[in-house]
């Protein structure tokens, strides 16, 4: 090798050996911005010199003060309604989420076409604009303010089909000629989908559920609307907000951090556990569409 | 009109001349464009019409050449059926036409007959002897009028449907049995169900609910644009509402200003639809460029602990955006962590105005969006970079392709690509959405050239944000909202329906697959 | 066991495109029928229909005499082995062999028995426990035979079994598939591009072209009597040569003058157009690499021309050769026949000289591109 090759080849290695430690100075700086405002959280969760917010981080007294609060407010009762609705939606949305897929990918019927179009544009009106009626029709049905929990879950699972599009892009990427396979193995449409295609789909089905478990933890806008000011039918996201209202927050700003936590680290843990498949439905389902 | 190139010449063009053929011809196919939709619209009405008269003069050829049974079947559904042993499908139609008939005369009718005016009578407050205090009666119900009736007209056309399908059934056994084939029996039916007819099975739960608790409000939120149903015309507790034709688009596409020098409506929207746009076009390429680049950073080949850093970032995306939507909107604002912080350290004498002046306000939700939004597009940027055919980066490297080049010429197309219909979803959805604007900034700072209209509009409001605040606000203006809404989903449909026109030639050019 | 009948079947997509024109086809009891044409020609699709995988726009399929349009796959008693072999990549080997047999409720010892049997019969024993995913190429293809094999049914379908296996591969499984055949004594119907599966194959290969049925016959017949220029062009590998030329009748005799030659066309072909009163005319002359020769220069009907390029494929020679018109001719010559001084001459811009007998000439009329002798 000669001298000027050579040289060539020390430049190539100092070259991307200066970019590598750029990205990883580059990469901690991005870490560090995208978790502190969670570690200032869990930290003045356990502030109990003031209530209301500082200008410093680290506590001055560290104490349960702020846990003990959350405790004996209607926090308990809002985590629980969170939590059945979350488990609920996560059940019956998947179950109609998957449904919807399966067909959507699957057979060919003469209104396939007009229906998913028909759906997209439907897709394209704000959701919101339907909240007015939603409300009186679960108003006369009694499901509003302390009985908001049924109400909300209703509304959310019936209209779920809306999002088939992450599992139909699933369900498109398993081979059509595996099904034939089947049916001319002699199983019927429904054997096919829970012999064949539903053992093959526990990616999708498990980010289905996820979704659907935690998209009720930061529902805000229609539980509002629904509980109508009627603490026993909030859910966390609501009862959370009345506290940052410009009146409650010098005494419950440090409380809501502690609210936070605990809602978050549960969620976070779960998320962090199915972390593989949700990646895998993003990425694959997600692009798709 | 435009220079027309042969593909030879095309090619020999230089980047600039290509693009701005491009956009020239796409511009002159506007015309064409347009008149083909006409002609289109012309043409679907006519199969249409076509359609409807094939249908009748089916129908009506199945009475004439009906036997006894499909004639009775015209008057009793399922009759054909059921003389014919189907007993299941034949009583299932009886049983919808008796079910129909019946809501007819009960309540179908009454419902259809207020429609037109949507109630005759408010409620009324009379003297009562028995107790000698006066009473408040109340009558009719505007919104279950509306309600109901749309309602009833859903299941009137539902019920048409029905029936024409009972009549086709009735032609079809006929046909079947003069080929002296064999009837479907019940069980035949059942076992269907979870086979060839098995996609109706599946469909029937979820459409129903999307029917009753999407499409049924839906219609009847358009029409309320057309009432002056508010917070004091509820319709059935003070006064009831009624039709208004248009009056409601009058207001809101009105130029006329409001009292004391304010705003006209059409202006308020046009500075908020621009600040929305604006804000959907930020939120959306920010979030993809940078999320492309982060993705690109960690999969860089040398770069170790990927998985750490992957981790890190996604698992911001399990902690619910209101908490940390709220707490950060709290830190920044006027008494909130930061000001005070820096305050103490003597850097700043005033607070930062993070949420009290327009620009910062603007400023701060897109960046904010940006800590929220980038795990997501870092993962699926991540997804698709790893799907890049590798030779594609060796060839262009043999071909002495830099880093640079790499990205532009093989990279970003490739991303460009697949994701483009990603991109337009993630666009509207900006422009929808709701959680980051409304926990961030709650819409403030609040525009005051705006008071006149309804809703107290801020300077950070998408046109979400304002229709739930009209809807919320002290006089509830439902059909405005109602009007915000469906001019919502005018510009949404545009703007997809000219992305969707353009993205085929996209592909056509940087065609990966 | 059984017959297979289709009777102007058809098939239109939704957009209005015709795949497959009124088809009419009789399959005999055990017979073995291949399907095979350029892809886009309807072959696959009439291989669904018969499974029932597609619907039938029109007309009828029977099996056995029953009339199946409106059966579903699994009642039609047919067996089919797909072209990505569609194994359940979730279930192991037996289980995917054994799946039919479950479904039909048979008990778990003769689904035991009847698996077992099969596998020793593709030698796939030592892999029962194996999932699809850890099994190479050859091996998949067989457990999708073996499934197919489980089931006892009346018609086993195969649709381009053998399309996603190397060369070698293909060739073995050729012979097995043969070999299979004899074993289970059933009606075969076969699709597949590649001609030499369906000559090796087939009792009778139904051509298709563009959603018609361009010839059905023996390999003999469409090798020999091509019913037209498609045909021709198609069956044989490489493929026929087609000259345009003009036929000549002298004297009850008929002659091409194919570049400036004047070959008589003799023996039953002659016959043949005689007694169909054939006029002369142009027409295009058909004659296979193999049928040509080379001849020294003062031969008789010897047509010079120059040597392109060269094809050493072992066995025999290719010769790429160009007429002095400027005609491109492939020319077929065992290596056997070579000498080495003759071989050594076949270089590229040689001068050749070849010729050809009337008994290997085929006739084609230029505008309906139809047989004149079939």
């Amino acid at each position: 090798m000669n001298n000027t090759t050579e040289k060539r080849h020390m430049g190539l290695k100092a070259l991307n050996r200066a970019s590598n430690t750029a990205i990883y100075i580059l990469l901690v700086l991005i870490s560090v911005i995208w978790l502190i405002p969670f570690i200032f959280i869990v930290l003045q969760s356990f502030r109990v010199e003031s209530t209301y917010q500082v200008g410093y981080v680290i506590p001055h007294q560290w104490g349960l003060k702020n846990y003990i609060n959350l405790w004996n407010s209607d926090f308990k009762r809002w985590y629980l309604n969170t939590f059945i609705i979350a488990l609920a939606a996560a059940v019956l949305t998947t179950i109609i989420q998957l449904c919807m897929s399966y067909t959507l990918s699957r057979f060919r019927f003469k209104m396939r076409g007009p229906l998913m179009r028909f759906m997209l544009i439907l897709g394209m009106f704000p959701g919101m604009l339907t909240m007015i009626i939603l409300y009186r029709v679960l108003a006369d049905l009694g499901l509003t303010q302390a009985n908001a929990v049924p109400g909300l879950i209703l509304v959310s699972v019936a209209s779920s089909g809306m999002g088939y599009y992450v599992s139909k892009g699933f369900f498109d990427t398993i081979p059509k000629s595996l099904d034939e396979a089947a049916r001319v193995d002699g199983a019927t449409r429904l054997q096919v989908l829970y012999k064949i295609i539903l053992p093959l789909a526990k990616p999708i089905v498990i980010y289905t559920i996820l979704t659907a478990f935690m998209g009720p933890w930061g529902d805000y806008v229609f539980a509002r609307y629904v509980a109508m000011g009627t603490s026993a039918g909030y859910n966390v996201a609501v009862g959370m907000y009345s506290w940052l209202s410009a009146d409650q927050i010098g005494s419950w700003y440090t409380t809501f951090c502690a609210g936070g936590v605990i809602v978050a680290v549960p969620v976070t843990i779960l998320f962090l556990c199915l972390q593989k498949y949700y990646v895998e439905g993003v990425t694959g389902g997600a692009v798709k569409g | 009109m435009m220079k027309q190139y042969s593909d030879l010449e095309y090619l020999r063009l230089s980047k600039w001349q290509r693009f701005c053929h491009k956009l020239i011809a796409f511009f002159c196919a506007i015309p064409h464009a347009i008149a083909s939709f006409f002609i289109n619209i012309g043409k679907a009405v006519k199969t249409f019409f076509l359609k409807v008269g094939a249908e009748f003069k089916d129908i009506g050829l199945t009475f004439v050449q009906g036997d006894w049974k499909t004639k009775a079947s015209f008057l009793v559904m399922g009759f054909g059926n059921l003389a014919n042993g189907q007993i299941l499908r034949g009583l299932l139609f009886l049983l919808f036409e008796v079910v129909f008939i019946v809501y007819m005369v009960v309540a179908g009718g009454y419902w259809m007959s207020m429609l037109p005016s949507l109630g005759k009578q408010g409620p009324t407050t009379e003297y009562d002897p028995v107790y000698d205090t006066y009473k408040t009666f109340y009558h009719d119900n505007s919104f279950k009028i509306l309600l109901y009736g749309v309602l009833t007209i859903f299941f009137i056309v539902a019920f048409i449907y029905t029936w024409r399908i009972n009549v086709k059934q009735c032609k079809i056994i006929q046909d079947i049995k003069k080929r002296g084939g064999k009837l479907k029996s019940d069980k035949d039916d059942l076992r269907s169900m979870v086979d060839e007819q098995f996609y109706k099975t599946l469909l029937a739960l979820p459409l129903t609910g999307i029917l009753i608790f999407t499409v049924m409000p839906i219609v009847f939120m358009i029409l309320v644009a057309f009432t002056n149903y508010d917070g004091a015309h509820n319709g059935y507790a003070n006064n009831l509402f009624t039709w208004v034709g248009l009056d409601n688009f009058n207001t809101m596409l009105s130029w006329k200003g409001g009292a004391g020098g304010t705003q006209s409506y059409a202006a308020t929207f046009g500075e908020i639809l621009a600040w929305t746009l604006m804000w959907a076009f930020l939120a959306t390429f920010t979030n993809y460029f940078l999320g492309m680049f982060v993705a690109m950073m960690i999969n860089k080949k040398g770069i170790h602990l990927k998985k750490m850093w992957r981790t890190i970032l996604v698992m911001t995306i399990a902690i619910p955006q209101f908490i940390s939507l709220l707490y950060v909107s709290k830190m920044f604002a006027r008494n909130g962590l930061i000001n005070l912080a820096l305050l103490d350290w003597g850097w700043i004498k005033e607070p930062l105005p993070f949420w009290e002046d327009a620009t910062w306000a603007r400023v701060s939700v897109v960046l904010i969006n940006i800590w929220i939004g980038i795990p997501h597009l870092m993962l699926i940027a991540t997804g698709i970079l790893m799907n890049i055919p590798a030779d594609l980066y060796e060839s262009a490297r043999i071909d002495g392709a830099n880093a640079w080049q790499q990205y532009i010429k093989i990279t970003l197309p490739y991303m460009l690509f697949i994701t483009g219909p990603y991109l337009l979803t993630s666009f509207t959805g900006n422009m929808n959405n709701f959680n980051v604007i409304y926990l961030l900034t709650g819409g403030a700072p609040t525009n005051v050239a705006a008071s006149g209209a309804a809703g107290s509009v801020g300077h950070t409001d998408l046109l979400i944000t304002w229709l739930f605040k009209i809807t919320t606000g002290a006089e509830s203006q439902y059909y405005l909202a109602s009007v915000v809404g469906i001019l919502v989903f005018v510009v949404v449909a545009l703007i997809s329906l000219v992305v969707y026109n353009v993205l085929p030639s996209i592909k056509n050019e940087e065609d990966f697959q | 066991m059984a017959s297979v009948k289709l009777t102007d079947v058809k098939k239109v997509y939704d957009n209005n495109v015709v795949a497959v024109h009124d088809f009419n086809l009789e399959i005999k009891d055990k017979e073995f029928v291949v399907f095979v044409g350029p892809s886009g020609c309807g072959k696959s699709t009439t291989l669904r229909m018969i499974a029932g995988l597609e619907e039938i726009s029109g007309g009828t399929v029977e099996i056995d005499g029953e009339v199946v349009n409106d059966l579903q796959p699994k009642d039609r008693g047919i067996a089919m082995v797909f072209q990505n072999y569609a194994l359940y990549p979730h279930m192991t080997v037996y289980d995917n062999i054994a799946f039919s047999l479950r479904l039909k409720k048979v008990p778990e010892d003769q689904i035991y028995e009847r698996v077992t049997n099969a596998a020793e019969i593709l030698g796939i024993t030592e892999y029962l426990m194996r999932k699809p995913r850890a099994l190479s190429g050859g091996q998949r293809q067989r457990v999708a035979i073996g499934r197919a094999m489980v089931r006892d049914s009346k018609v086993f379908l195969m649709d381009e079994p053998l399309s996603n296996l190397d060369a070698k591969l293909r060739n073995q499984m050729r012979a097995e598939i043969i070999l299979l055949r004899q074993k289970l004594d059933t009606t075969f119907i076969y699709v597949t591009h590649d001609q030499t599966e369906a000559m090796t194959l087939a009792d009778r290969i139904v051509i298709m072209k563009d959603g018609y049925i361009m010839q059905v016959g023996t390999p003999d017949e469409v090798f020999d009597m091509p019913d037209n220029l498609f045909v021709a062009e198609f069956i044989g590998a490489p493929k026929m040569n087609i000259i345009k030329t003009k036929l000549l009748q002298e004297n009850g005799k008929y002659y091409v003058t194919p570049f400036g030659a004047k070959i008589e066309v003799d023996g039953d072909k002659g016959k043949a157009l005689a007694d169909r009163k054939v006029k002369g005319g142009d027409v295009l002359l058909g004659v296979r690499p193999e049928h040509i020769e080379l001849v020294k220069a003062a031969a008789p009907h010897a047509i010079p021309c120059k040597l392109v390029v060269d094809e050493m494929m072992g066995s025999e020679l290719h010769l790429h050769v160009d007429t002095e018109d400027g005609n491109r001719l492939i020319v077929r010559i065992p290596t056997l026949d070579l000498d080495k001084e003759q071989r050594k001459a076949l270089v590229s811009g040689a001068q050749l000289y070849i010729t050809f007998e009337g008994k290997a000439m085929h006739l084609f009329d230029p505008e309906s591109e139809k047989n004149l002798l079939a």
